[in-house]
């Protein structure tokens, strides 16, 4: 069977997914040993600015705006309103060349070997349900259901699936409930119109479970370590990240946290390209 | 400020960072404490290893079925080479769990707890 990662690497004028999707195919290369390939919209962009043999395979899809706009955060006093490009998760499932495919956001840092054992384990369709916030202080709750009073929340951060006519039917629900957002927001109580595929997953997921908890999804190794885009991702180097963590009800002020040889879902995009940035220019 | 209250902010502020940074080890270590077989993932307790270990003194070494971490069944065909292995992953992740730990407890100010140089 085939295995490899798929990135997906779409621009909005004020992030560069691209660099991104680049910057983390080299450590999942590294950390993983396996092929990986990107989905983008900026095709000629990745071949004139990077190095994309980094890829085993570029997809190309059609340049499309998006009217879903959201706050993005760049530490706790700064934001920027930007397009969230998040419509094309579901196309994975076909868009994928491999048999198995582990699918990460860009933002996602891998820093160990850990999800190579993903291609051994039984499950056909893994996601994280359990996360962990590297800060620890704040309320999680909004991590734990996707409303107040609906369904287990999963994280469509980090997907792992193998191809399967159950998984297929999986990506089509995903489809079919980002297609009708309007409905299904409003029968699992979320108040926000914004367009999550966390949101939309773990619908999908309730619905293959017979509407119930269950074990249609299976968990990913490990535990999902976030930080929120109100931190800072302050220095990388290798499997260490050195991050700057909102200190609880002081509005600006920081806590130092160093994490080594964990992957982060490092959420502060801004801060990453920075320190992105300085590993290109080093 | 009160010189007696600036000494003990800057302690409070190492003891935050020291108390965040032991949390990460501790994450790390559950982290290295998974091991995986037959397509099943254990994470290597101290119960584990006692409970596989008295199945191989007792004899019970072949096609030995264990309830992995999501609690599904697991036929382990040489439990042998399984305690082996359970036993590698712990002291594995304990001596590197310990030896972070040592190095964390050296350090007596806030700026060295964070310094990965």
């Amino acid at each position: 069977m085939s295995k490899g990662a798929i990135l997906i690497a779409r621009n909005n004028g004020r992030l560069d997914y691209v660099k991104q999707a680049v910057f983390l195919a080299k450590r999942i290369t590294h950390y993983l040993d396996i092929p990986v390939s990107v989905i983008t919209d900026s095709e000629d962009y990745l071949k004139n600015s990077f190095d994309y043999t980094v890829f085993d395979q570029i997809i190309s899809i059609p340049w499309t705006e998006v009217k879903n706009n959201r706050i993005f955060f760049d530490g706790s006093l700064a934001h920027k309103t930007a397009p969230f490009k998040n419509d094309i998760r579901d196309q994975v499932y076909d868009l994928s060349p491999y048999d198995e495919t582990l699918l990460l956001d860009t933002d996602y840092i891998i820093s160990n070997d850990l999800f190579k054992s993903c291609f051994e384990l039984t499950n056909n369709l893994m996601m994280f349900k359990e996360s962990y916030d590297v800060a620890k202080s704040r309320n999680e709750k909004e991590f734990k259901y996707i409303s107040d009073y609906s369904v287990d929340f999963y994280w469509a951060t980090v997907v792992f699936f193998r191809k399967s006519p159950e998984v297929q039917t999986f990506f089509n629900l995903v489809k079919h409930v980002k297609d009708e957002w309007n409905h299904y927001r409003r029968v699992y109580q979320i108040g926000s119109s914004l367009f999550r595929n966390d949101f939309a997953f773990s619908i999908a997921a309730h619905i293959m479970n017979g509407f119930d908890k269950g074990s249609f999804v299976g968990t990913l190794p490990g535990k999902h370590y976030y930080t929120i885009d109100k931190d800072i991702l302050w220095q990388m180097k290798d499997d260490s990240m050195l991050f700057l963590v909102e200190k609880k009800d002081y509005l600006g002020e920081y806590l130092p946290i160093l994490t080594k040889g964990q992957s982060v879902h490092v959420m502060n995009k801004f801060s990453l390209e920075r320190v992105i940035n300085e590993e290109e220019n080093e | 400020m009160d010189e007696r209250l600036e000494k003990a902010l800057d302690f409070s502020n190492y003891m935050i960072t020291l108390n965040n940074q032991k949390r990460m080890l501790k994450e790390k270590y559950y982290e290295s404490l998974l091991y995986f077989s037959n397509g099943c993932q254990f994470t290597v307790t101290r119960e584990l290893i006692t409970f596989v270990g008295f199945l191989v003194d007792k004899g019970n070494t072949e096609d030995i079925v264990l309830t992995d971490d999501n609690e599904l069944p697991a036929k382990i065909a040489d439990l042998e080479t399984f305690y082996e292995d359970i036993l590698d992953v712990y002291f594995t992740a304990s001596n590197e769990y310990n030896s972070s730990y040592e190095e964390l407890k050296k350090n007596r100010k806030t700026e060295l707890l964070v310094d990965y140089e």
